[in-house]
C-alpha cells in the first residue's frame, strides 16, 4: 500500500517540478522513487496487519504485492528505456501521466471492491489515451489516441453495466461478499447475475486485447510512440491480467461453468486471428502488437484452467514477468533500430548481426523467449500454462496453442533472418546509448536467468 | 387506476419517456437535436433518482450532465459545423451486422432480466440512503479511499487535457520519440 502512495506522491511531485523548476533532477528522482516504492512493497510481505484496508476497499495481500513488484520493476526498466521521450516539451506532464497510470495499475493488482476496480481501470486508461496521442503532429498518433479513447470508453461502459447487474443480484460491491453470495445461493442466482459476469468478461477481454475485442490493439500499438507502446504492452497488460485473474479466479471462480466456455472461445479466436495476421505483417511494431494478442490468449489459458489454489496464479505471474521483460528487450532494440533507420519495417533490421552483434544477440534471445524456445523464460511460461491446463476439460485448446506457437516461430524468425542473413546497403553504424545497452543486457540476463531457474518465481506461492 | 400507486405510474411514465428519448438520440439525423434529446433523457433519469429518494444525486445529475457536459457537447458540435449531409454513410452490410449484433445483445439482456420481478428486495428502496447527509457520511467513512483516489483520476484527466491542448514549441517530428 505504501508503494501505491509513493507513486501517487511522485506523480504530484512531477507536476510541482514545472512550478518550482527542478525539472533537471526529476528523472533521477522518479527512478529512485520507483525503487523506493519497490522496497516499500517488500516490507509489507506476509504482513497481515494492514489487509484489508480502508473498509475493505483495497487489499495488498501477497499476490497483489508480487504483481505490484512485477509492475514496478517493469516500470523502472521502462523509465530507463524512455529517457529521451522525456526530453521534449511536456516533460513534467509526461512524467505525471505515466506515474498516474502506474497508480491505476497498482490499484488493479490490489482492488477488493468493484468501486476500486472501476477507478483503477479508469486511472490506468485515461493517461494512456493521452499518451497514445502525445505526438500531436503525427496523424497516426492522433488516430491511435482517439481510437483508444472511443473504444476504451465503450468497454468501460460495459464494465460498469456488468458491475451494476452484479450489484443488482448480490446487493454489494465488495468482492468477498459477492463471493460468499455465490457460495450461499448454491447455483440459484438470478439470470442477470450471469449476464453481468459475461458482460464483465467482455469488458476485461477488451482491456487485455483478446479477440474478438482486439480490433483497436494493432492500430493503437502501431500509432502510439514506440515507448508508449512498450508501456501498454508490458505494464498495462500485467495490470489488466492481475485484475482479470482476481475477478475470475477469486470471485467468479465458482461459476466457471458459465464463463469457461465463453473464455475458451475467446482464447481460440485470439490464438488463430493474431498468429495468422501477424505472419503477414512487415512492420515490426505491428507484428509485436499482434503477437501480444497471442500472448494474452496464453495468459487467459492459465486463468481458464482455474487451477486452485495457486497453479493459475503462479503461471500467470511467471508469464507476465517473462513477457514483460522480453518485450522490454525487444522494444529497446526496435526503438534504437527505428531511430537510426527511421523505419519500423523488418527490412530495417537487415544486417544488424554484423553491424551491432550485441544488439542482434539480445534481440534473438528476446524473440526466442517470445516464441517460447527452451532455456529462455518464454518457454517455461508456456510450459507452465500447459501444465495447469492439462488437467481440465479444455485440453483441445492446447492443440490450437501449439499450432499457433509454430506460426509464431515463423514470424519471429523473419526478423532473425533479416538480422543475420540479409545485407544492408547503407554502411552507417547503428548508434545506441550506453544506458540502453545496459538495459538490454540486464533484461536479457533476466530472461535467461528466470528461464534457467524458473522455480524461484513459479513456486512463490504454494 | 389499474391498481397502481402514483409512484408506479410515475415510474412507468418516466421509464417510457427515457427509453423513447434515448431512441430518438440514436435515430435523429441532426446532431444538435440528438444532444437535446440526450438532455431530455437525463431529466427522465433524474426523475428516477427522485423516486428513489436520492434528491442530491438527481440535482447533481441535472447540473453536471444536462447543464455542464451537454452544453459543452453542443458547443463542440456547433464549432465542428456538423450537419446531416456531412455524416458518412455506412455500407449496408456493416449496418446489417451491427443491427444483428445489437439485437442479439438486447435479446440477451431482456432474457436475463426476465423473472427479476419475482426477486425479493435485499434492501428497502425507501431508505434514507440517498440524502445528502447519509451520502456525505458514507463518502467519508466507508468510501474514503475511492473518494480520495478519484482526485488522482481527475488530476490525470486535467494534465492530459492540458498536454493535448498546449502549443508545442518543438517542431521536431521524429517518428520514434
Amino acid at each position: 500500500m505504501k508503494g501505491l502512495f509513493i507513486i501517487a506522491a511522485l506523480g504530484i511531485l512531477a507536476m510541482l517540478a514545472e512550478i518550482f523548476k527542478f525539472k533537471k533532477v526529476l528523472y533521477p528522482l522518479v527512478l529512485v522513487g520507483i525503487l523506493g516504492a519497490y522496497a516499500a512493497n517488500f516490507t509489507e510481505w506476509n504482513n497481515t496487519l494492514n489487509i484489508p484496508a480502508f473498509s475493505n476497499m483495497i487489499m495488498f495481500d501477497n499476490v497483489a504485492l508480487v504483481f505490484s513488484g512485477v509492475i514496478l520493476i517493469t516500470a523502472f526498466f521502462w523509465f530507463i528505456l524512455a529517457n529521451d521521450y522525456f526530453e521534449h516539451d511536456h516533460i513534467t506532464d509526461h512524467f505525471a501521466l505515466v506515474l498516474f497510470s502506474l497508480v491505476g495499475a497498482l490499484m488493479l493488482t490490489s482492488f477488493s471492491n468493484m468501486t476500486t476496480l472501476f477507478l483503477g481501470v479508469e486511472i490506468l486508461s485515461i493517461p494512456m489515451y493521452v499518451l497514445a496521442a502525445s505526438q500531436k503532429r503525427l496523424v497516426v498518433s492522433n488516430e491511435a489516441g482517439f481510437k483508444y479513447l472511443i473504444m476504451g470508453s465503450f468497454a468501460s461502459g460495459f464494465l460498469l453495466f456488468g458491475i451494476a447487474l452484479i450489484y443488482g443480484a448480490t446487493g454489494s460491491f465488495d468482492l468477498m461478499e459477492i463471493r460468499s453470495y455465490i457460495t450461499q445461493s448454491n447455483g440459484n442466482m438470478p439470470a442477470f447475475f450471469y449476464a453481468g459476469v459475461v458482460v464483465i468478461l467482455a469488458a476485461m477481454s477488451f482491456k487485455v486485447s483478446a479477440a474478438p475485442f482486439h480490433f483497436w490493439a494493432p492500430d493503437v500499438y502501431e500509432g502510439s510512440p514506440t515507448v508508449i507502446t512498450t508501456l501498454m504492452i508490458t505494464i498495462v497488460k500485467t495490470a489488466a491480467f492481475a485484475a482479470f485473474m482476481h475477478l475470475f479466479l477469486v470471485v467468479f471462480g465458482k461459476v466457471n461453468d458459465v464463463w469457461g466456455m465463453v473464455l475458451a472461445c475467446i482464447i481460440a479466436l485470439s490464438l488463430v486471428i493474431s498468429n495468422v495476421t501477424a505472419a503477414t505483417q512487415t512492420n515490426v511494431k505491428r507484428l509485436l502488437a499482434y503477437s501480444s494478442i497471442s500472448h494474452a490468449a496464453f495468459m487467459l489459458m492459465a486463468i481458464l484452467a482455474n487451477s486452485r489454489p495457486w497453479g493459475s496464479i503462479n503461471s500467470v505471474l511467471y508469464y507476465t514477468l517473462a513477457y514483460s521483460i522480453s518485450s522490454i528487450t525487444a522494444f529497446t532494440v526496435l526503438y534504437n533500430v527505428a531511430k537510426n533507420k527511421n523505419s519500423e519495417e523488418i527490412s530495417a533490421f537487415n544486417g544488424l548481426g554484423k553491424k551491432h552483434p550485441l544488439m542482434a544477440l539480445c534481440m534473438v534471445i528476446a524473440l526466442f523467449s517470445l516464441a517460447g524456445i527452451p532455456v529462455t523464460a518464454g518457454f517455461f511460461a508456456k510450459y507452465y500454462v500447459f501444465s495447469v491446463l492439462v488437467g481440465t476439460t479444455y485440453k483441445w485448446l492446447m492443440v490450437i496453442a501449439i499450432l499457433a506457437s509454430l506460426v509464431g516461430v515463423y514470424y519471429y524468425f523473419k526478423i532473425i533472418i533479416a538480422m543475420y542473413f540479409k545485407h544492408d546497403e547503407s554502411h552507417e553504424p547503428i548508434k545506441i546509448e550506453f544506458s540502453h545497452v545496459l538495459l538490454m543486457i540486464i533484461t536479457t540476463l533476466i530472461t535467461l536467468a528466470i528461464g534457467i531457474v524458473p522455480g524461484y518465481i513459479v513456486e512463490i506461492f504454494g | 387506476m389499474l391498481g397502481l400507486t402514483i409512484t408506479q405510474w410515475l415510474f412507468g411514465i418516466l421509464s417510457l419517456m427515457a427509453i423513447m428519448f434515448a431512441l430518438m438520440v440514436v435515430f435523429t439525423r441532426n446532431p444538435v437535436n440528438s444532444v437535446l434529446y440526450l438532455v431530455l433523457t437525463f431529466f427522465c433519469i433524474a426523475g428516477h433518482y427522485l423516486l428513489l429518494n436520492a434528491q442530491f444525486l438527481a440535482v447533481v445529475h441535472i447540473v453536471v450532465y444536462a447543464g455542464a457536459i451537454m452544453v459543452l457537447f453542443l458547443f463542440i458540435i456547433m464549432l465542428m459545423n456538423l450537419n446531416p449531409d456531412t455524416e458518412p454513410r455506412k455500407h449496408i452490410m456493416t449496418r446489417l451486422i451491427a443491427g444483428v449484433i445489437g439485437g442479439v445483445l438486447l435479446f440477451v439482456f431482456v432474457g436475463a432480466l426476465k423473472g427479476a420481478e419475482q426477486l425479493q428486495l435485499t434492501q428497502s428502496g425507501a431508505s434514507q440512503i440517498g440524502l445528502i447527509k447519509n451520502l456525505g457520511h458514507v463518502l467519508f467513512t466507508e468510501y474514503l479511499f475511492p473518494f480520495e483516489i478519484t482526485s488522482v483520476l481527475l488530476l490525470a484527466a486535467l494534465v492530459g487535457a492540458i498536454m493535448i491542448g498546449k502549443k508545442d514549441t518543438n517542431i521536431n517530428v521524429s517518428r520514434n520519440s
